[in-house]
């Protein structure tokens, strides 16, 4: 489904991904470590369309297209969606319009009429069940004076709303209490299926005890270094990087 | 040749002889070595030839119709002419008899030498009006026209109205207008003056309100901006009582060669009042804005709560804002708290809207409603507040589904 050939970007003139090759079917959890600064968040940030990024050389295809060729919106109607690290607060637009306004984009990307209020309100009550968030949600403004926890859940909540092909999870473990862990990965649990796929970036192996991955790659100095099964991000945890990195 | 000239040769051929024009021709249009008129410059608009106080063509139901709001009672005046009066219990609505105008600039004395078209409102004491009151100014000229407003509006002690201003020039020729209107709050008295200001390339417009407002009173004007070729807002509270309030929230969005500049003054005169402002500004295109709040708090005023804030995006590489805030405090006893930001919007927030695939321009769109969104929050009328938000899609050329 995803195919990412040597791949290559910079920032400002510093280059960060330095030949990256990765290879994701339709129904798999690929989780990609690494130490600080190796370039992960860079790679989830190309992925998704971030201008402030360069790419210097390869491709990203998803199912025969390459994306590097799309705008972060366009990517995003293909089926690319970014749980982001940090997500951005926007202060005056409520969730529930905040969403409207991107399910309906999607949908008239794909030649369908805007979606019912009834329609909508309750597809997000069932999301909204699904990770266990509290009424009133809906109609708080995006992310503004949210907790760590719930600026989270909500990425995870934009996800089940916008049903995509290809997850990208960018450290949605950090800030989250366990609980809010379990949370979390039970709704990523329920979301996958057979014609989607899910990246999960993580410093920790602590998600990957709830979501677990079919493959495990440690990215280090902008390529990736070692490649195995779930096994390998046990063996990282015990071990730590440094005998991969040395 | 200009405006200026027009103004005399008016005078000549009507015999016109008073204090007012008289002050006005001897100090003429106010030019950018004013203060007050720093950035502003009128020297275009005056360089044109006018016709003074005349409108001559026809305007039809159909176009009056398609300028007003329909969201409660309306006065309608055309071409100068009060054409339509609501009749409400307790509300006094009279062609203004113009008997003893003040004056205390060029523009207000221009206006009190020249004027032939305005309003009285008097609302009953003890009266509380629910739906808004709709006043809708029309015009159309076969040529340059140059036309004066003066209106007052006096809310008795108790009383509480909502108004709603529009001022609509269906010329394709330049009208320059020139208005004033008092307002007279009495007593524990609240009124909401909303002006909106969706005026079309050929208008350019110096308004001119002055509230003063007695002990306990609320007075709130929304001022909505969002076109016209030139507009000039002079927005006065004076507090002439203690416990008063008062709230000036504004959103002005201009595109092209549009320039808006908004001036506002508090005069806090008396003990425990306060002062509420937010200017929200949207630039495109070359268009202008200027924003400039002065708040003055007198040695008799203790325990005022002062506060200001203007912010600004500039949505193009051509567009400009002054923003100056201006404050003179002479009491001891006060909370004064002033901002003013400029800037784009944020890269990131777009960024993270477009990767659930909204468009590049659906995103700024959305992140130029939330920008506003805080001065939205103030108006009290929801039709207008709907109207508000159409005009803004209209302007920023987007239809969002939100």
């Amino acid at each position: 489904m995803l195919k990412i050939k040597n791949l290559k970007a910079s920032i400002e003139g510093n280059e960060i991904l330095r030949g990256i090759d990765l290879e994701i079917n339709a129904g798999e959890v690929h989780a990609i470590m690494g130490p600080n600064g190796s370039g992960k968040s860079t790679l989830s940030a190309v992925i998704a369309g971030d201008e402030n990024y360069t790419v210097d050389a390869g491709s990203i295809v998803l199912e025969n297209e390459d994306l590097l060729d799309l705008d972060p919106d366009e990517r995003a109607h293909r089926g690319v969606f970014l749980s982001f690290q940090y997500p951005v607060e926007i202060p005056g637009i409520s969730v529930s319009n905040f969403m409207k306004a991107a399910i309906n984009e999607k949908r008239k990307n794909l030649g369908m009429d805007p979606i019912s209020a009834k329609d909508l309100l309750s597809k997000m009550r069932d999301k909204m069940e699904l990770l266990n968030m509290k009424q009133g949600y809906l109609s708080r403004n995006m992310n503004e004076g949210f907790s760590g926890g719930e600026k989270k859940r909500n990425e995870i909540f934009q996800m089940a709303m916008l049903e995509p092909k290809l997850a990208i999870l960018d450290e949605t473990d950090s800030g989250l209490d366990i609980d809010a862990l379990k949370i979390v990965a039970n709704g990523v649990n329920k979301l996958k299926n057979k014609n989607n796929a899910t990246i999960i970036i993580t410093h920790y192996q602590r998600l990957l005890n709830h979501i677990v991955p079919d493959y495990v790659h440690v990215l280090h100095e902008g390529k990736i270094i070692k490649s195995g099964g779930r096994e390998l991000a046990l063996e990282l945890e015990a071990k730590g990087y440094d005998w991969l990195t040395k | 040749m200009g405006l200026l000239d027009s103004i005399q040769k008016y005078q000549e051929k009507n015999l016109i002889k008073n204090d007012a024009l008289n002050s006005f021709l001897n100090e003429g249009f106010p030019t950018i070595k004013k203060e007050e008129w720093k950035y502003t410059s009128l020297k275009k608009i005056i360089s044109h030839d006018y016709l003074i106080e005349e409108s001559s063509l026809d305007i039809s139901s159909e176009e009056i119709e398609s300028c007003s709001l329909n969201i409660g009672s309306k006065i309608v005046f055309v071409n100068g002419d009060l054409l339509k009066k609501p009749d409400l219990k307790g509300v006094k609505i009279k062609v203004n008899k113009f008997d003893n105008l003040s004056y205390n600039d060029e523009v207000t004395s221009l206006n009190a030498g020249l004027v032939k078209n305005g309003y009285v409102i008097e609302v009953d004491k003890n009266l509380q009006l629910d739906k808004p009151l709709e006043i809708l100014f029309l015009n159309k000229n076969k040529s340059n026209t140059f036309i004066q407003y003066r209106n007052k509006v006096v809310v008795n002690e108790n009383a509480h109205i909502k108004i709603i201003e529009n001022i609509r020039n269906l010329n394709s020729e330049i009208c320059f207008t020139n208005s004033v209107t008092e307002i007279d709050i009495k007593k524990n008295g609240n009124l909401e003056f909303n002006k909106l200001q969706d005026y079309n390339e050929f208008q350019n417009i110096i308004d001119t309100t002055n509230i003063t407002q007695e002990e306990q009173s609320i007075s709130t004007v929304n001022t909505l901006l969002f076109g016209g070729a030139f507009t000039r807002n002079n927005l006065n509270f004076i507090q002439n009582g203690t416990n008063c309030e008062s709230n000036m929230n504004g959103i002005v969005i201009l595109n092209n060669d549009e320039i808006g500049d908004n001036h506002t003054y508090v005069d806090h005169k008396k003990e425990n009042c306060q002062s509420n402002e937010l200017y929200k500004g949207i630039y495109l295109g070359k268009s202008k804005g200027v924003f400039n709040g002065k708040i003055m708090v007198r040695p008799d005023a203790q325990k005022i709560n002062a506060f200001q804030a203007n912010n600004n995006i500039l949505l193009s590489e051509n567009s400009s804002i002054n923003s100056k805030p201006q404050l003179e405090i002479y009491a001891d006893d006060v909370k004064c708290s002033h901002g003013c930001t400029i800037g784009q919007l944020d890269e990131k927030a777009l960024f993270y809207l477009r990767t659930r695939g909204i468009s590049k321009k659906d995103a700024m769109a959305i992140l130029t409603f939330a920008f506003a969104s805080e001065a939205i929050e103030k108006i009290s009328i929801p039709e207008l507040v709907v109207m508000t938000e159409n005009l803004m899609e209209k302007k920023l050329d987007v239809k969002l589904s939100i």
